[in-house]
């Protein structure tokens, strides 16, 4: 059955068929940007933002996703997210850049909830996002950058 | 003029003769170890962050192809089996299944053989593959083959197949002078047996191919970090010429050694492809990923140290039993007793035990890594005895000498490195930790020493354009799996341009060029590659003096050129490069550049230095990384930020592999319980301690023309063992067994 989802303020007719939003997002919408690293919700390489809050998409029906604003990395290039991304670049918090996506979207949504967060705030809202290259330290650096800069 | 010189290579230890292919008239002098660089040693952002930062890098993974077919794996649910029945048929009459391939497959590749098998030695082990025009299709496929086993027995016990003398490999016996008379004569021994967990590598991004034929010329990418080794195991597999099989790989989602070559993915999705005549898409899932992906091995290893009651250390026996699972190249665990301290008696036993887990293979500084986490805490013990301080008994004991070969070291810092690590670590104050603290928490701190290869090597080219508009293009055969080597190269070739690093741009990730560089492993792409980058750069600025020379009627020795502007020593030239560059037109300065051999007589060897202080509660067994700092001697350094996301990322994995990383095989079943990545426990950025880094960053004279080594494996050598040396330090004891635990450390301290 065709739903309507609501991708970066972009409205898509899409036929989930039983599948994740994270399949449809790849799959159908070609959003490549989200990824999938473990399928299960445990390392937050899918995040994306669900009315501004980070989801896993990996774990989130797209059926379920309707009527709600989805927000993928793509759609992330303007004031705070910018910021972040220029943070993390300028900064080194990405090495492989494949979780990288999902670290971005985490820390957009933890900046905008809290703009001044501390290390343990950092650190509560990043726990979710896992880096095998071990990007940590630099990640917590550009997260206080962005928000010194926002 | 090219000459072929014989040389000898090294990859992780393994030395080889070689031909290498070098320019005799390469006259590019070493930078000096003061000179005055403009760029390199000064921290830079890598060239493709953004693109990274913006999920615009493009994976393996995110390869979209017309008609592509989506590849399942079926793998064998049991350690040791024989497959009774598998109906390939059923699964290929299954709606949109285009090809499927099972162990007794007639298969084009010709290599590799058998690409699967019937009587699968690991849970895990691929047994046949369905590719159809979805995902789901395919996974429907792979439930049609309704596999049949008959259980085998099975063994992953490693003191059981010690018992059996079940090896993949004959026990090595290395030793010189005789270790057991030296150890009966010594005025102070020490022994200590501990082992060491299976390690998965967990690459976010998982192995994966996208295969694509066009008649006889295979496309394919691969999530790798030996594109070249890829392209030559696919030409053979497949009878094509080299230059017919096309490579791509310019994101890689991380390696960490497991990612060599083609791999079972690239060859299978090629050979589907080939059956189906469509392009074919291989992803493992992480459960595949984390069973079939590779392992560091667990081991069991004993050390027996003597020593002078001045802290000699005269004698040193070791042994490591190692579980290879079902075979591979047999990791080096012993390099660190054989050559981190000066001792003319040495005796190393290794036994690569064959059990049913998947072939063992390189995990960043295989071998060495876990041969220090015993070594070391055994050194630790030996201090304990001797009343001495832990890094006075290391100072005492060093040698500027390979132990092994008898050549001199081409450089070696590690002197200095203890110093600046005790320096920023406060270590002469470490004592205060033990005393009472206001959390009630104990603490302490502890030291190891990190000794690796790193020196690399020929054969490695690259290729430098320059264009009318002044901007130039660095060809190079690196594989950026996230090391920043490819800003290196930016970095290096601007330099030596003389060009702004915007003007710069480096390219490697793709065969097609057939520029050669060697996998991204064994700590070798800066110190191979660098030099042969400076080199082909250097061909391009003198170039382009020459015609500026032309241009501007001076002779050539009176220009220089730098930030991007042609200058006379005089001064009375100073222009853009374009100005030269423009008359051009669609021509374009050319220059190639190679790697020379590096110096007889000398062994290249990176060393480190890592103090670690941790905090322990008692009654929870909880340990906690308070502070790790790193000093690691690896030449000069080209880019400080790059190089320390290398540490960091080096000591993280250090800390998990110390306090929560641990393959768990269930000894009923051989199965591994834990190959998922909600319960095998890599670290997050809440377990991050300090990480406090510092390089001597002393250029080695005595490599070529960059006088650089490799930063890959060194940050992850030590960091496990200083950890349990500073969880010895806070306790006063040592848990037998690493990951250190709630259990173990319970257990430990009761």
């Amino acid at each position: 059955m065709e739903v309507i989802l609501e991708v970066n303020g972009e409205r898509h007719s899409v036929v989930p068929s039983g599948r994740r939003l994270l399949a449809v997002l790849r799959d159908d919408l070609e959003l490549l940007g989200t990824k999938l690293a473990c399928g299960e919700g445990a390392c937050g390489a899918c995040a994306v933002l669900v009315d501004g809050r980070p989801v896993n998409a990996c774990l989130l029906l797209a059926e379920a996703a309707v009527g709600h604003q989805i927000v993928t990395i793509e759609g992330l290039s303007v004031g705070r997210a910018h910021a972040v991304q220029e943070a993390f670049v300028a900064e080194d918090a990405l090495q492989c850049g494949y979780c990288t996506p999902g670290q971005v979207v985490s820390a957009t949504a933890l900046l905008e909830r809290t703009p001044a967060p501390t290390r343990e705030q950092i650190h509560e809202a990043m726990a979710g996002n896992l880096c095998r290259c071990g990007a940590y330290p630099k990640i917590e650096r550009a997260i206080l950058r962005a928000a010194g800069s926002a | 003029m090219s000459r072929f010189v014989r040389t000898r290579t090294e990859m992780e230890g393994r030395y080889e003769d070689v031909w290498a292919l070098v320019d005799e008239s390469d006259d590019t002098e070493s930078w000096a170890p003061d000179a005055a660089l403009s760029l390199v040693g000064r921290p830079v952002p890598r060239q493709d962050g953004a693109a990274r930062a913006a999920g615009r890098a493009r994976f393996t993974v995110d390869v979209r192809l017309a008609g592509t077919l989506h590849a399942v794996v079926l793998r064998s649910p049991v350690a040791h089996g024989r497959v009774r029945s598998l109906d390939l048929d059923g699964a290929r009459a299954v709606p949109g299944v285009r090809a499927v391939i099972g162990p007794d497959s007639e298969l084009s590749l010709t290599t590799r053989s058998p690409l699967l098998r019937g009587e699968p030695g690991y849970a895990g082990a691929p047994v046949a593959v369905v590719a159809a025009d979805t995902l789901e299709a395919a996974h429907a496929g792979v439930l049609a083959l309704a596999l049949d086993l008959e259980v085998l027995p099975h063994l992953v016990d490693v003191e059981e197949g010690l018992r059996e003398q079940r090896f993949t490999a004959d026990p090595t016996d290395e030793a010189r002078g005789d270790a057991e008379v030296a150890l009966a004569a010594a005025e102070v021994t020490v022994e200590l047996s501990l082992e060491t967990p299976g390690q998965l590598q967990t690459a976010l991004e998982p192995h994966a191919a996208v295969a694509s034929w066009e008649g006889e010329r295979l496309t394919i990418w691969v999530s790798t970090q030996g594109m070249f080794a890829a392209r030559d195991e696919l030409a053979r597999a497949f009878g094509l010429r080299k230059s017919d099989v096309r490579v791509l790989t310019e994101f890689v989602g991380g390696g960490f050694g497991a990612k060599q070559g083609a791999g079972f993915e690239a060859l299978a999705a090629a050979e589907l492809s080939r059956i189906a005549g469509r392009p074919v898409r291989l992803v493992n899932d992480r459960h595949g990923e984390q069973l079939d992906g590779g392992r560091r091995a667990a081991s069991r290893q004993t050390v027996r140290l003597g020593a002078s009651r001045d802290g000699t250390i005269t004698a040193i026996d070791a042994d490591a039993v190692i579980g290879m699972g079902q075979g591979g190249w047999m990791p080096p665990v012993l390099i660190p007793a054989r050559t981190l301290y000066r001792c003319a008696d040495v005796r190393a036993l290794t036994f690569p035990v064959k059990t049913n887990l998947r072939a063992q293979n390189a995990f960043r500084a295989p071998g060495v890594m876990e041969g220090t986490t015993a070594f070391e805490q055994a050194i630790d013990e030996l201090a304990l005895a001797l009343d001495m301080d832990p890094l006075e008994l290391r100072r005492r004991n060093h040698t500027d000498i390979d132990q092994v070969s008898g050549s001199p070291y081409s450089s070696n810092q590690l002197l200095a490195c203890y110093d600046r690590a005790a320096e920023l670590a406060g270590w002469a104050a470490r004592g205060e930790l033990r005393e009472p603290q206001p959390d009630g928490l104990l603490r302490g701190m502890g030291c190891a020493s990190q000794i690796w290869w790193g020196g690399g090597g020929p054969p490695s080219h690259a290729t430098v354009r320059l264009d009318s508009e002044g901007h130039a293009t660095v060809m190079t055969g690196i594989q950026d799996i996230g090391t920043g080597t490819l800003t290196s190269a930016q970095i290096v070739a601007a330099e030596e341009l003389g060009l702004p690093l915007a003007h710069v741009r480096a390219l490697g990730g793709d065969t097609a060029p057939n520029v050669y560089g060697p996998i991204a492993g064994g700590s070798q792409t800066t110190p191979s590659v660098m030099p042969a980058v400076r080199s082909a750069a250097a061909k391009v600025r003198k170039t382009l003096l020459q015609l500026a020379g032309d241009v501007f009627e001076i002779a050539v020795g009176d220009l220089e050129v730098s930030d991007g502007r042609i200058r006379s020593r005089d001064g009375a030239i100073d222009v853009e490069v374009t100005e030269v560059t423009a008359k051009l037109g669609d021509a374009t300065i050319d220059g190639s550049g190679s790697r020379g051999p590096n110096p007889g007589g000398f062994v290249v060897h990176t060393f480190g230095c890592q103090i670690a202080q941790v905090s322990v509660d008692a009654a929870l067994g909880e340990v906690r990384v308070e502070r790790v700092v790193a000093v690691h001697d690896v030449g000069r350094i080209v880019n400080p930020l790059t190089a320390s996301s290398q540490v960091e990322g080096g000591v993280l994995q250090g800390v998990a592999f110390a306090l929560t990383e641990e393959l768990v095989v269930d000894p009923t079943t051989g199965i591994p319980v834990n190959a998922y990545l909600d319960d095998y426990k890599i670290p997050t950025i809440a377990d991050t301690p300090e990480i406090v880094i510092d390089f001597p960053g002393i250029a080695d004279e005595n490599l070529p023309t960059t006088g650089t080594k490799g930063l890959g494996e060194p940050p992850i050598i030590p960091t496990a063992a200083a950890i349990a040396n500073a969880f010895a330090h806070a306790t006063g004891r040592r848990a037998v067994a690493l990951p250190l635990t709630r259990d173990r450390v319970l257990e430990a301290l009761a």
